[in-house]
């Protein structure tokens, strides 16, 4: 546990050092031990020994004792601004495949972003005082930065010998613009029939309503993928619950969230693309996904329903028109989110809210339409039940609720922030966020991949991003045969 | 033969061989794309996953996903649900309204949910109450002869029926066995776990939304994106695993968690806590790291006269992005704002909180008189990015999903016409392209297939075991 310290806040710049790791070591307070696990959560349920078992083989510390399942393959990456790209390289590169990423010479312009445009959170190279931010450093996981012009000759000769070393090039440019340079994936199958090659974009390369640029050549970016597919419009609270700008509008993910989508697609598609091609078929392919689109694939049922009836779907804020219930509503210190549909949860999550507001079972458990299961999700039913669930949330914690309603063994959670998920005690135990000693930034906290508790190979995280152009030398000696001294000249006629 | 190094061989020399490969050379991107994604015909071609074979013990959304997802590949999926009740999600609807009922029986109960569309699409459905020694067997031998499972029970509930990983992978060496659920081992274990469980328990919902002194709230996504979301990041392992058993011939078990996929992507919300004790908030429509990118609400509708709601009042907003300086610049001379310019030239000030409130505040004000179309034309007439918030209607007439085969309609063997906007969404293939086959089959429709016909059990057994509602 830190030490308690007084401290004096005068500006923002006395606030920097406060929780710098080496100050104040994530986690704060241990985890729960292993022995305290099995005695409090397997013996409970009498599974002591699947637990051990568990643990024995699938624990997130035992990763860099086994092997990894994409380790021998190599991926091309060239793509700036977004997170598609990163994120599909990032899952390649956890599950042990070398990913190249190539940045033009003064480096993808992501990582110059950093939030509300300050610099002092954006971290320093410890070699070159290059600063970073962090959206860039977290997702550029895993892989090596080298730094190349497509738009010159050589860059372009360059790009070319590196792509004969892989199984799949990923480009994440705007539409047409490798092709124009000749290193698309029309003039790289000639070279190399075997290779695969997947677009990454927004809306997509190509069709009536492929991604623009500005005429000052600016990108599209997320979360134009999102409004274009009816996500924005579908997410957020109605009017009549809150007034428009205040939260009654059609409402974004706070993340560039179309770009994970992409992202995993992109990774799912090239391997199986590499799958047909080893197993069966002998060739590569063109692939491409869109963050519009994947996530379209993931609306539910949202297009489908207007196919159904012409219901154009409308905003139901935390709450969800399928289930009753299943949504947060606002407690005394935050949200509480509560689920359970079938009679048997239903009835109680009714029962332990009863017991401090007897109106609950009066005016909800003797309710005839209330009763059946189907019925419960007309829009008066989930108001009525809505109202009255938060009505005994605004008088208690998070906490309270949440232990309440765990006497009831229901699917209940309070709503986190970051710091809060950070320490909570299941997640500082497998753990989800976890701390890496990186050679250029120190100390950084990182979201832990979900494929990494496994029993043979588990993904794992082994560098974070790197500074731009970190792996030029060695990347461009190893498969391209391009030496220092020509790596030199090279930058000096800004072609890397 | 070997090679004569003596001829010059024309499909040697680089460049197009054939008069059909030059105009494919000289082609506009635009209309090569169309022609290698050649969208409608799908069908002619092979499929990647050809030949793995996949059990799928899943229910609700989020594992369902992981497997529909190559099942979309070309992959034998066999989907075994709870016999007479199927899986959960078939009873789940929109307000209880939309339900699909076969062709051929629309008796009562016999109609499954629109929230079932989309996660468990071309596959082969069975029933099984697994959990009795009776049915054992007949799981077992269907271990012996797949590649892998997926499954979401609570922890150990496959174990005590004797077919978690620790059981099968005596049986098959080769087999991929996937758990899917809330949170894995540890503390928590035993916790159930839903698509909002994981956009609240694990920081999502902690940055969506409008913030409290804009008097908003945290917002959940509107779909349940965390289930499909991390569904499909499960089938990046299943798929890596596949090429690790290449290789060596083993299979593996993943333990997945849903919660935690949910924190995977909040960005530098985790580093930026660690380092200097930040905690990442919402920020509305707006984008914390760039300005101007952000949505705002125009004075009027689209489509005034409109009878839906949904068009009437809110076809009023658009995405405006003009976040480099000379687009910025562009922006605030289109919409008479010069004075935003001169005081936020460096993209570093306009990024500060109190100047996207000013900026943002600016451009509504701006838009108070205009449609959501003609604020679009008019940025979109200067150059600039700006598009409109499109509703289901909108995205469904869309020409672009259209000609790119996203959204289509299908001829279902079982329900006939229905509009499907997964699938052919996910992504492209050129040569061996994702598909719907059908987008689910009722409760226990291939009983026989697999029964009799994979696994040999005569007809006789079969009925019995219908009879007694085992299958």
């Amino acid at each position: 546990m830190a030490e308690k310290r007084d401290i004096e806040i005068n500006s923002r710049a006395d606030t920097m050092d406060l929780m710098n790791p080496e100050i104040r070591p994530w986690p704060v307070t241990p985890p729960p031990t292993a022995e305290w696990v099995m005695e409090n959560t397997y013996a409970k349920r009498k599974a002591e020994d699947f637990g051990k078992w568990s643990e024995d083989n699938l624990r997130f510390e035992y990763a860099f004792a086994k092997p990894e399942a994409l380790q021998g393959k190599r991926f091309l990456c060239a793509g700036i601004w977004r997170l598609g790209n990163k994120f599909c390289t990032a899952l390649l590169a956890e599950a042990g495949a070398e990913v190249i990423n190539i940045e033009p010479p003064g480096g993808d312009p992501l990582r110059k972003l950093t939030p509300f445009g300050r610099e002092e959170y954006m971290l320093e190279d410890k070699m070159t005082g290059e600063k970073c931010g962090l959206d860039f450093l977290h997702e550029m996981r895993g892989q090596k930065s080298v730094t190349l012009n497509l738009e010159t000759e050589e860059g372009q000769a360059i790009f070319k010998a590196l792509a004969a070393h892989c199984d799949a090039v990923i480009d994440e440019m705007p539409p047409g613009y490798m092709d124009n340079l000749g290193i698309g994936y029309r003039d790289l199958s000639e070279l190399y029939p075997s290779l695969i090659y997947c677009n990454i974009a927004v809306r997509g390369t190509w069709g009536p309503y492929k991604d623009k640029l500005s005429k000052f050549g600016q990108w599209t970016l997320e979360p134009f993928g999102g409004c274009a597919n009816a996500f924005v419009h579908n997410t957020g609270f109605p009017q009549d619950q809150l007034p428009r700008k205040s939260g009654g509008s059609p409402t974004r993910s706070g993340v560039w969230f179309a770009d994970y989508v992409a992202g995993e697609q992109a990774a799912n598609t090239i391997l199986a693309a590499m799958y047909w091609r080893d197993e069966l078929g002998g060739t590569g392919q063109f692939c491409e996904v869109t963050g519009a689109e994947s996530q379209l694939d993931i609306l539910d049922f949202d297009i489908g329903w207007y196919g159904f009836n012409g219901s154009i779907k409308a905003r139901t804020g935390g709450w969800d028109p399928n289930l009753n219930q299943y949504a947060w509503n606002p407690c005394r210190d935050g949200y509480m989110m509560i689920g359970g549909q079938t009679d048997r949860l239903w009835y109680r999550i009714g029962m332990c809210i009863e017991r401090d507001m007897p109106q609950f079972g009066r005016l909800i458990h003797e309710d005839p339409i209330l009763k059946e299961m189907g019925a419960r999700n007309a829009l008066e039913m989930l108001t009525k039940t809505y109202t009255m669930t938060a009505r005994w949330l605004r008088n208690i914690n998070r906490i309270e609720a949440e232990e309440k309603l765990m006497e009831y063994e229901i699917a209940a959670g309070p709503l986190l922030f970051i710091d809060e998920v950070a320490e909570f005690p299941h997640f500082k135990y497998r753990p989800w966020v976890a701390t890496i000693d990186t050679d250029h930034y120190g100390t950084i906290l990182y979201s832990v991949p979900p494929n990494n508790y496994q029993m043979r190979t588990p993904h794992r995280v082994k560098s974070m991003g790197r500074p731009t152009g970190f792996d030029t030398y060695e990347i461009l000696q190893k498969y391209a045969g391009v030496g220092q001294t020509k790596v030199n000249e090279l930058k000096g006629k800004g072609v890397i | 033969m070997a090679k004569d190094l003596r001829v010059t061989r024309i499909e040697d020399l680089p460049g197009p061989k054939s008069k059909e490969e030059l105009e494919e050379m000289k082609m506009p991107y635009e209309e090569y794309c169309r022609q290698q994604f050649d969208v409608g015909n799908e069908f002619s071609k092979p499929q990647a996953l050809d030949g793995i074979r996949w059990l799928s013990t899943t229910m609700y959304i989020f594992t369902p996903h992981s497997v529909a997802n190559i099942a979309e590949m070309g992959a034998e999926v066999i989907k075994i649900e709870m016999p007479r009740m199927g899986d959960p999600m078939r009873h789940t609807s929109p307000f209880n309204e939309c339900y699909l009922y076969p062709l051929h029986d629309s008796r009562p109960m016999t109609g499954a949910g629109m929230g079932f569309l989309g996660a468990n699409d071309s596959e082969y459905y069975i029933t099984m109450d697994y959990h009795l020694d009776e049915m054992k067997e007949a799981f077992y031998r269907m271990v012996k002869m797949s590649d892998g499972l997926t499954e979401c029970y609570r922890p150990g509930t496959f174990d005590r029926w004797k077919q978690s990983y620790r059981y099968v992978q005596e049986l098959n060496p080769r087999f991929i066995y996937v758990w899917g659920g809330g949170f894995g081992y540890g503390p928590k274990c035993f916790g159930g776990s839903y698509d909002i469980l994981g956009q609240s328990h694990a920081g999502l919902g902690s940055v969506t939304g409008f913030h409290e002194t804009f008097g908003g709230h945290c917002a959940k996504h509107s779909n349940w994106c965390i289930d499909w979301y991390s569904g499909t990041q499960i089938t990046f392992g299943m798929l890596a695993a596949l090429h690790w058993r290449r290789k060596t011939g083993l299979g593996t078990m993943i333990e997945f968690s849903q919660v935690q996929a949910a924190t995977r992507c909040l960005g530098y919300a985790a580093p930026l806590y660690g380092r200097f004790g930040i905690v990442r908030q919402r920020w509305g429509n707006w984008d914390t790291q760039l300005c101007a990118h952000g949505i705002i609400l125009c004075g009027k509708s689209d489509f005034p006269d409109a009878k839906n709601p949904q068009d009437k009042y809110d076809a009023r907003y658009a995405m405006v992005s003009a976040f480099q300086d000379e687009d910025f610049k562009e922006l605030c001379a289109v919409t008479g704002n010069q004075q935003l310019y001169d005081k936020y030239k460096a993209t570093k000030d306009r990024v500060e909180g109190e100047a996207q409130v000013e900026i943002y505040a600016a451009l509504e004000k701006w838009a108070e008189d205009k449609s959501r179309s003609e604020v679009v034309k008019i940025l979109q007439d200067a150059g600039l990015l700006a598009e409109p918030v499109m509703n289901d209607r909108e995205v469904y007439e869309s020409e672009h999903f259209r000609q790119r085969g996203s959204i289509r309609w299908i001829d279902d063997p079982t329900y006939g016409d229905v509009l499907v906007q997964s699938a052919y969404s996910s992504g492209l293939m050129a040569k061996t392209p994702r598909r719907q086959t059908w987008i689910w089959r009722t409760v226990g429709a291939d009983n026989v297939k697999i029964y009799h016909e994979m696994l040999g059990y005569p007809m006789s057994k079969v009925e019995e075991w219908y009879e007694k509602a085992w299958i």
